[in-house]
């Protein structure tokens, strides 16, 4: 059972995080301001924090600024602010991951999930090295197995799917316009009006993203192409 | 390179010795053997000529009654016997020039040799020398030379010249012309005539360079090497101080070089004209001569070494009085271009600006001066009156100018550009108040754009600060109506009443953010990224993003796009928006099964410009009972009374994210027809 700690000067808030996380079976730790939030994870073992930035006493980044002077904790900011330059803020003080209210409950506990996979994975389990596996981050494909597994957990995706996936990871960082994906996917003659890359590629988004309007792997450059984000 | 003071100053030792050496040994090579002997000497033409001009020196000493007078015996000619002046090549020679009543010689006059007869036996019974005479022009000679190429030299005996007779009434001048035929010459020389007449120092001298000739062909090459060596280390490290960047100049350097230069002629020049002072002594000319080519070469370095360090320093135009009037010149007429270019803008904008008549007048004015200056001779009261009608010339110039200032200026102002301030001082007394008005105008609107600006900004922050606010309670709206729904609830309408309270929180939540959107876009208040996309290429990718969507309700997409890469310069984040939010609008408005049309194409615009535009057509499901303009503002949608997620916020977001990024949103309603254009240049 890992803790969980939800930071939010609106009590409803905190609660309804409560109910949420509650049902996945983490244990749920409580703070009221920057204070309150600071005292708790010097008191219990916390494995991940919830954090809002608008709040009374101490405010999101300054806590979450004191947190990363101490400990290496995972932390997600979850605020009201929604324009760019404050995720960005968030992103460099030192959170993992930034979402908005209002949320989608679904979303949070994803990512809440995402990262205690990925920060209580790191150093216990060491995964057997393959000459077949192609990794990106949380990303893995077993090109033997044709797997793919996201966070540990596994995907299903059509060969095609698969295909395009496995093309872009294994040339990750790098943009592919349509027709290039399509050239190196098919075999056919590129058909100008299709727009089956795109259609496909928006379905791998929905399974391996999170929020597929704001990926973390499979990014899109609008105008010219897509390309797996190096991680 | 670095300066050394200590290989410089080899340097200059050394050149002028290598110069030396390869002069003698020039000399030395050319030299060989002639000159050493007196047979070939005696077949040159130098020893013709010197031979000749020795005679025609002397008939001008006897016509001018030069030197020591005797009478003779024969008492009919007087005789000039030479003594004094004479040199080394009439020692060695003798002869007597008779002409009219007179006669010159150098023979001493003994009692052998007192009548000319006598002295003519004397010169042509020598027993060791070669006659030569000269009688009625014509030339008899035992030197085979003088008899075959001595004619050409004999010119120099018919002159005229202008003598000094004495008589009684006192001194007259009188002008005599001569003529070869009047001298009947008898002469012979000694075979030591080739020692004496100049040679034998050519000799001795040649004598002891004999040894450089040897070697020419090797000291030649060496020394002109050496010499080119020590120059280019000179010219390379000339100017370089230790520690110092760049050439360094002292005040030596930045005295005109022209002044250093006559200076230098002036002092070099001093040794040459003593020479002239001290005319006899020939040590002592010898020893000016050294001291004066010294005295050269000791300048000459130190006029190379500060032109060096000019041209290094490139300074030349500015440490040379030439240079100076150079930049100056140049100077005076840049300002003068400037001007005539400003003047000639003027008169351009005065002719458009209906004051030919004052143009025409002044070149009709300027005219009728010149042509007036052609038949009269009253150039002052021209000069006067032209210079008067140029002082008005130019203040009529000045005052179109501030004019076409000022209105530029207005212009300005009326395009909405309010940068350029206009300087009060620099206007004419009669513009000022004018100005200062336009000043104080242009103050004003500056201010209130700035205001509105200041406003907007500050909606838009209060806008995104209310949405802070409205969020947080919303967050928990949507969450415990979510939690609501995942309870069990029999009563089914509960259910129903909770399904609603979600759609209505859902769409809370897209408006507010629209909202927030919407007011961040239409103060320009986002910053944008523009660069080179592929619009073809983005809008597959939009479409491959609403497929499901269009599916759902049956939509069929044609793209007809003529080329596969149509680029243009934006960002592509919020042109992906400007798509979608347009994309978003058909999934939820166009009519169920109907087609969407999107079209992508190159037009020539104005000029070499090419545009692109970008064409979606869809048909509407409902009526759509509202201008183009009207839904295209905030909060106005098609429906007013529609009850869809749409915040009616999407065509007004599209159409400011397009003018953010240069193009132009049209929106065109056509019965059912609902056509959206997208303009951008092309890149």
């Amino acid at each position: 059972m890992y803790n969980i700690l939800v930071v939010d000067d609106d009590k409803e808030i905190v609660k309804a995080i409560e109910i949420y996380l509650g049902k996945e079976d983490y244990k749920i730790y409580k703070a009221f301001d920057g204070e309150q939030a600071l005292r708790q994870i010097r008191e219990a073992q916390i494995d991940l924090v919830i954090l809002d930035i608008m709040m009374p006493n101490k405010d999101g980044l300054e806590t979450l600024e004191e947190i990363r002077m101490e400990q290496n904790i995972p932390v997600i900011m979850l605020s009201a602010k929604s324009e760019d330059i404050d995720k960005i803020n968030g992103l460099n003080i030192g959170a993992d991951d930034y979402i908005t209210k209002p949320f989608n409950p679904v979303e949070l506990i994803a990512r809440v999930n995402a990262l205690i996979r990925r920060y209580t994975k790191w150093g216990v389990v060491e995964e057997k090295e393959s000459k077949t596996l192609i990794k990106n981050g949380e990303l893995v494909i077993d090109d033997e197995l044709k797997k793919v597994t996201i966070d540990g957990k596994e995907i299903k995706l059509t060969p095609t799917e698969y295909n395009i996936l496995k093309f872009l990871t294994e040339n990750k960082g790098k943009v592919f316009s349509i027709e290039e994906i399509y050239n190196h996917v098919w075999d056919g003659e590129y058909y100008a009006a299709e727009n089956v890359i795109a259609v496909h590629i928006r379905h791998i988004r929905e399974k391996i993203e999170i929020n597929p309007k704001e990926p973390r792997y499979l990014k899109v450059i609008w105008g010219v192409g897509y390309k797996v984000e190096r991680i | 390179m670095k300066e050394s003071r200590i290989l410089q100053t080899i340097c200059y030792i050394i050149i002028p010795i290598l110069v030396g050496g390869i002069i003698l040994s020039t000399i030395s090579i050319i030299t060989k053997n002639d000159y050493y002997d007196s047979e070939k000497y005696f077949q040159s033409d130098s020893f013709v000529s010197k031979y000749i001009s020795n005679l025609s020196y002397e008939t001008s000493r006897l016509i001018y009654d030069n030197g020591t007078y005797y009478n003779l015996k024969d008492g009919e000619k007087t005789i000039y016997y030479e003594t004094d002046g004479l040199d080394m090549q009439i020692k060695n020679m003798y002869f007597l020039i008779i002409y009219k009543n007179k006669a010159i010689t150098n023979v001493e006059l003994t009692e052998e040799t007192s009548t000319i007869d006598s002295i003519k036996k004397y010169i042509n019974e020598n027993n060791n020398s070669k006659r030569v005479s000269l009688i009625n022009g014509e030339i008899n000679s035992e030197s085979e030379a003088i008899q075959k190429r001595g004619i050409k030299y004999l010119d120099s005996f018919s002159k005229g010249y202008y003598t000094v007779n004495k008589s009684n009434e006192g001194e007259y001048r009188d002008y005599i012309t001569t003529k070869l035929e009047d001298f009947e010459i008898y002469t012979s020389y000694l075979e030591e005539f080739a020692e004496d007449s100049g040679q034998q120092i050519a000799k001795e001298v040649l004598e002891d360079i004999k040894p450089l000739g040897e070697y020419s062909y090797f000291i030649i090459p060496t020394n002109v090497v050496l010499i080119i060596l020590s120059l280019l280390y000179l010219i390379i490290s000339i100017g370089h101080k230790k520690g110092v960047e760049g050439v360094a100049l002292n005040d030596f350097d930045k005295i005109p070089l022209e002044i250093i230069f006559f200076v230098e002629i002036c002092i070099g020049c001093i040794p040459f004209a003593m020479m002239s002072a001290i005319e006899g002594d020939h040590k002592a000319i010898i020893s000016l001569i050294v001291t004066g080519f010294l005295l050269i070469y000791i300048l000459g370095s130190i006029g190379f070494n500060t032109l060096i360090k000019r041209i290094k320093a490139k300074m030349m135009l500015k440490t040379t009085i030439t240079g100076r009037i150079i930049l100056f010149v140049l100077r005076i007429m840049g300002r003068f271009i400037k001007k005539c270019q400003k003047a000639i803008d003027t008169l351009k904008y005065s002719i458009n600006k209906k004051t030919k008549i004052i143009v025409y007048w002044i070149i009709a004015t300027f005219a009728v001066i010149i042509i007036y200056a052609l038949f009269y001779d009253t150039a002052m009261l021209l000069l006067v009156m032209e210079g008067l009608i140029t002082f008005i010339f130019y203040k009529i110039m000045k005052v179109a100018q501030q004019y076409s200032q000022i209105e530029g200026k207005l212009q300005e102002m009326y395009e909405g550009n309010n940068q350029n301030k206009l300087y009060v001082e620099e206007f004419e007394p009669s513009f000022k108040k004018s100005v200062e008005y336009i000043n104080d105008i242009s103050n004003g609107f500056e201010n209130a754009i700035q205001d509105r600006i200041k406003s907007e900004k500050l909606k838009a922050e209060l806008i995104t600060n209310v949405s802070h606010d409205i969020k947080t309670p919303l967050t928990s709206i949507i969450n415990y109506v979510d939690l609501l729904k995942q309870e069990r609830i029999e009563n089914e309408k509960a259910t129903e009443y909770i399904n609603i309270l979600d759609s209505k929180s859902q769409r809370l939540k897209k408006l507010t953010e629209d909202l927030v959107e919407a007011s961040k876009v239409s103060t320009g208040n986002i910053s944008l990224n523009l660069e080179k996309i592929n619009i073809v290429e983005l809008v597959r990718q939009a479409l491959g993003e609403f497929e499901d969507k269009f599916q759902k309700r049956n939509l069929k997409t044609i793209i007809d796009a003529k080329e596969n890469e149509i680029n243009i310069m934006a960002d592509s984040r919020y042109m992906f928006r400007v798509v979608e939010n347009l994309f978003s609008n058909i999934s939820k408005y166009a009519l169920e099964g109907s087609r969407v049309y999107v079209d992508i194409k190159k037009e020539k615009g104005e000029g070499l410009q090419y545009k692109t535009i970008v064409e979606i057509k869809n048909i509407s499901k409902d009526k759509l009972n509202i201008s183009a303009d009207e839904l295209m503002q905030r909060f106005v949608r098609g429906d007013k009374s529609r009850t869809t997620e749409g915040s009616g916020l999407g065509i007004s977001i599209a159409q400011n994210l397009t003018e953010l990024q240069n193009g132009e949103f049209r929106l065109k309603l056509d019965g059912d027809l609902f056509k959206v254009e997208l303009e951008f240049e092309v890149k």
